[in-house]
């Protein structure tokens, strides 16, 4: 039952984090000549929300797994 | 001549102080990274310390976590959009993603609360239980302060507080809530990834 739910969590983990990725991407492409301090702060985060999704995609595919981790 | 003075009197007054509040956030926002910066760093050295990590420490749930951080990050495409709506003057939509925004912010939490269950350990269970509770406890903290704050603006710009030219204090918000996503970025990585 637990490794059931484990596989469910892993399997929308993967698909939400690509979407994920892919509209941070986009909104960071749209976003790249805008200007004004904001907006510079705004293209690091959604690139480090881009990298965070792609995190989230590779643990859940188990292929980054931390040391003390189930 | 000079009606028309008094009637520029607030767009120009808005265009003076919207950098001097943005740039006063920022700086906010850097005192906040400040104090993550010294919990993390405290955690990673007395990490890197000890003989062996983690010690007869609790199990994380990697696929608790990693759906859990999708949400969180979800959460920050969905502020984008709420954002962007505004910009372009549809408040409807601005209002359906900002409540997504709350809605995921919420489910985010609730994941944590399951962790902190799963794990079964204590804060006083060593420097991992002190340090994990203390890092995800702050960044929770933020999380729920962030969810009070955008149901705030909600209700503001429900309220006609903000024009579809004058809206610095959602842009505060956005700013704020992709500065919480950014720091899961982190805490997931030393927590979950290394």
């Amino acid at each position: 039952m637990e490794a059931n739910i484990a596989h469910v969590e892993r399997a929308l983990a993967i698909f939400f984090g690509i979407v994920v990725f892919f509209v941070a991407a986009i909104a960071l492409r749209n976003d790249w000549k805008s200007e004004g301090i904001e907006n510079q702060v705004f293209k690091l985060m959604l690139g480090l929300l881009a990298l965070g999704a792609i995190l989230g995609i590779l643990a859940a595919l188990g292929v980054l797994i931390g040391k003390g981790v189930a | 001549m000079a009606v028309a003075t008094i009637a520029q009197q607030p767009d120009q007054l808005y265009v003076e102080t919207r950098e001097l509040r943005i740039q006063g956030f920022l700086l906010f926002m850097v005192s906040d990274l400040v104090l993550f910066s010294s919990f993390i760093f405290a955690y990673l050295y007395l990490r890197n310390s000890g003989q062996g990590w983690p010690a007869g420490g609790p199990k994380l749930d990697i696929a608790l976590a990693a759906v859990n951080s999708i949400v969180l990050f979800g959460s920050g495409a969905t502020m984008h959009f709420a954002l962007e709506n505004w910009k372009h003057g549809n408040f409807s939509k601005f209002a359906n993603w900002i409540v997504m925004t709350i809605i995921l912010g919420a489910g985010f939490l609730t994941g944590q609360v399951l962790e902190y269950v799963h794990i079964g350990a204590k804060w006083s269970d060593g420097i991992f239980g002190a340090s994990f509770y203390t890092l995800t406890g702050m960044h929770g903290l933020h999380v729920f302060a962030g969810i009070i704050y955008l149901t705030v603006l909600l209700l503001q710009a429900l309220q006609g507080k903000y024009t579809f030219t004058k809206y610095t204090g959602l842009t505060l918000g956005t700013l704020y809530w992709h500065f919480v996503d950014v720091i899961w970025v982190v805490l997931f990585s030393i927590f979950y990834l290394l």
